[in-house]
């Protein structure tokens, strides 16, 4: 069918604090389906959603743009806003991004972002910005690089596109311009997770986002044995239990 | 920014163990089908009214989306839903009624509701003069304004959210995803019901008489209602519309008990 049988976007109904949960760039919802299941066992509701382009096939994310993302989440939010009174986004990587512009625009009650990037990573990317449009229409995609994983069983388990569309580049340009200048109007309550392993985004920005963000409640947890992919990743049960305490402590209610 | 335009969001209501997937038309946005959608969450049911992709946001998206995005936009919906549903019903409006079928032929559903929806692309003659330079004159002129709406109920034309164009682009998208419904329309063998208005002008009762027609189902039904025009569930005889939709899901998915 044409979405990929593991990357089905997944929704698990419990009490009236939700999570929206967001994967990255290239993933599916596969990604953050493990943490969606400890949050169900906790008793919160769970949608985990397909952003627009992914788990289908990689040349959909040629016609992507970073708004499309966008309106994919906030779909999710009016869902679960259908059984939920208070709402949590909880991103990787590009959901971080989504989780943190999300933030500055809608009254969710808490978001966190995990191994998500305050600038662009790739450097060929930045020195190429102004003509990355062009040349993703004559060179779609660019190979990806060494994985980054500890628990490389887990790595082989992996579903992503084996590229990255060039024009995805574009957009998470973009998408960072708002992110940057969004950070320092979101005043939710915000837990920012990264691996001091991280191999694709350098913890350091982890450290410019917590610096940025306008949230008086703003909290900064890091990992030592985890690759990019934490939600999946070897130090996954530490990421699991941060997320539910902040989100217990912010709703502040002792059943969800 | 994009936002979804006020009005025009996705919506879930919970409620038992039989959902209603319920899917808007081409253009239009899920506030055509959200009373609906309502009046089956006060029988009881669980509903979820999805946005077609590239919808209810700017019809400037329109032009990048394919007719696979719009089956995958419902799929997600599928998917959310049978976690919390033992049993599925399909309802769908237009376009939604055709991207319903066509999921009904890869996904175990319980039953379709399809309402004012087409058998090929309308018949007009500006469409089929255009149809072969479609793609290429789409660059060059997107969108056309639409008509002046038809309603019989002033109030549906005043509570409506949609975009007012028609985008060029999307007319191939259409074609193919119409051809694919009629594909799989002898393979199905689910419970149908078909509704659909006398006086659609848009899309003539004709359209429903091929689809049921072609349909593989022993068990399809159909029913011509008065006083609509194309849309069906906002229209004036829209509370026939929500009856004989609520009545063909009691029938199919058991009284509620």
């Amino acid at each position: 069918m044409i979405v990929q049988d593991e990357g089905k976007p997944f929704f698990f109904k419990g009490g009236q604090t939700g999570c929206l949960l967001i994967h990255g760039a290239t993933g599916t919802p596969k990604e953050m389906r493990w943490l969606g299941e400890y949050l169900a066992s906790k008793g919160y509701s769970v949608l985990g959603c397909r952003l627009f382009g992914h788990a289908t096939d990689q040349k959909d994310l040629l016609r992507a743009r970073w708004y499309d993302w966008f309106t994919s989440v906030e779909d999710a939010y009016h869902i679960l806003s259908g059984t939920c009174n208070q709402i949590f986004t909880a991103g990787i990587s590009l959901g971080g991004l989504l989780s943190l512009l999300f933030a500055s625009q809608f009254p969710v009650s808490g978001l966190i972002a995990y191994s998500t990037p305050y600038s662009m990573p790739e450097k060929l990317a930045v020195i190429l910005r102004p003509v990355l449009p062009l040349i993703s229409t004559l060179w779609h995609y660019f190979p990806k690089g060494e994985p980054d994983w500890h628990d490389i069983e887990l790595h082989k388990d992996h579903l992503e596109y084996p590229t990255y569309p060039i024009r995805v580049a574009t957009e998470l340009h973009r998408l960072i311009d708002e992110v940057q200048k969004a950070l320092p109007t979101i005043a939710a309550p915000a837990l920012i997770i990264h691996s001091i392993k991280d191999a694709t985004i350098h913890f350091q920005h982890a450290e410019k986002i917590h610096e940025a963000l306008g949230s008086r409640d703003k909290e900064l947890l890091w990992l030592e044995n985890s690759g990019h992919n934490m939600t999946r990743d070897s130090e996954r049960d530490k990421v699991f239990h941060a997320t539910a305490a902040f989100i217990q402590r912010v709703s502040n209610n002792a059943s969800p | 920014m994009r936002k979804i335009l006020k009005g025009g969001e996705p919506f879930f209501f919970p409620g038992d163990e039989v959902g209603c997937l319920v899917t808007h038309g081409f253009t239009a946005t899920p506030q055509e089908v959200r009373e609906l959608g309502e009046y089956l969450a006060t029988q009881g049911r669980t509903v979820l009214g999805v946005r077609l992709f590239a919808h209810a946001t700017n019809v400037r998206d329109m032009p990048r989306a394919r007719w696979w995005d719009w089956i995958a936009s419902v799929e997600d919906g599928y998917h959310l839903l049978k976690n919390t549903c033992s049993r599925i019903v399909l309802l769908g409006l237009s376009t939604g009624g055709a991207i319903s079928l066509y999921l009904a032929n890869t996904f175990p559903m319980s039953g379709v509701v399809v309402m004012s929806t087409p058998h090929e692309l309308p018949s007009d003659p500006r469409i089929r003069i255009l149809r072969p330079i479609i793609k290429p004159l789409s660059l060059l002129y997107p969108s056309t304004p639409k008509g002046p709406p038809d309603f019989f109920a002033p109030e549906a034309r005043d509570a409506r959210v949609q975009y007012h164009h028609y985008p060029l682009r999307s007319v191939p998208e259409l074609d193919i995803l119409f051809q694919k419904m009629r594909e799989v329309l002898p393979l199905l063998d689910l419970p149908v019901l078909f509704i659909h208005s006398k006086q659609d002008k848009f899309v003539p009762p004709d359209h429903m008489e091929a689809n049921f027609n072609l349909l593989g189902s022993k068990d399809k039904s159909k029913i011509l209602i008065e006083g609509s025009n194309h849309i069906i569930t906002c229209d004036a005889a829209r509370q026939q519309v929500f009856e004989a939709a609520n009545n063909f899901v009691n029938r199919i998915a058991g009284k509620r008990t």
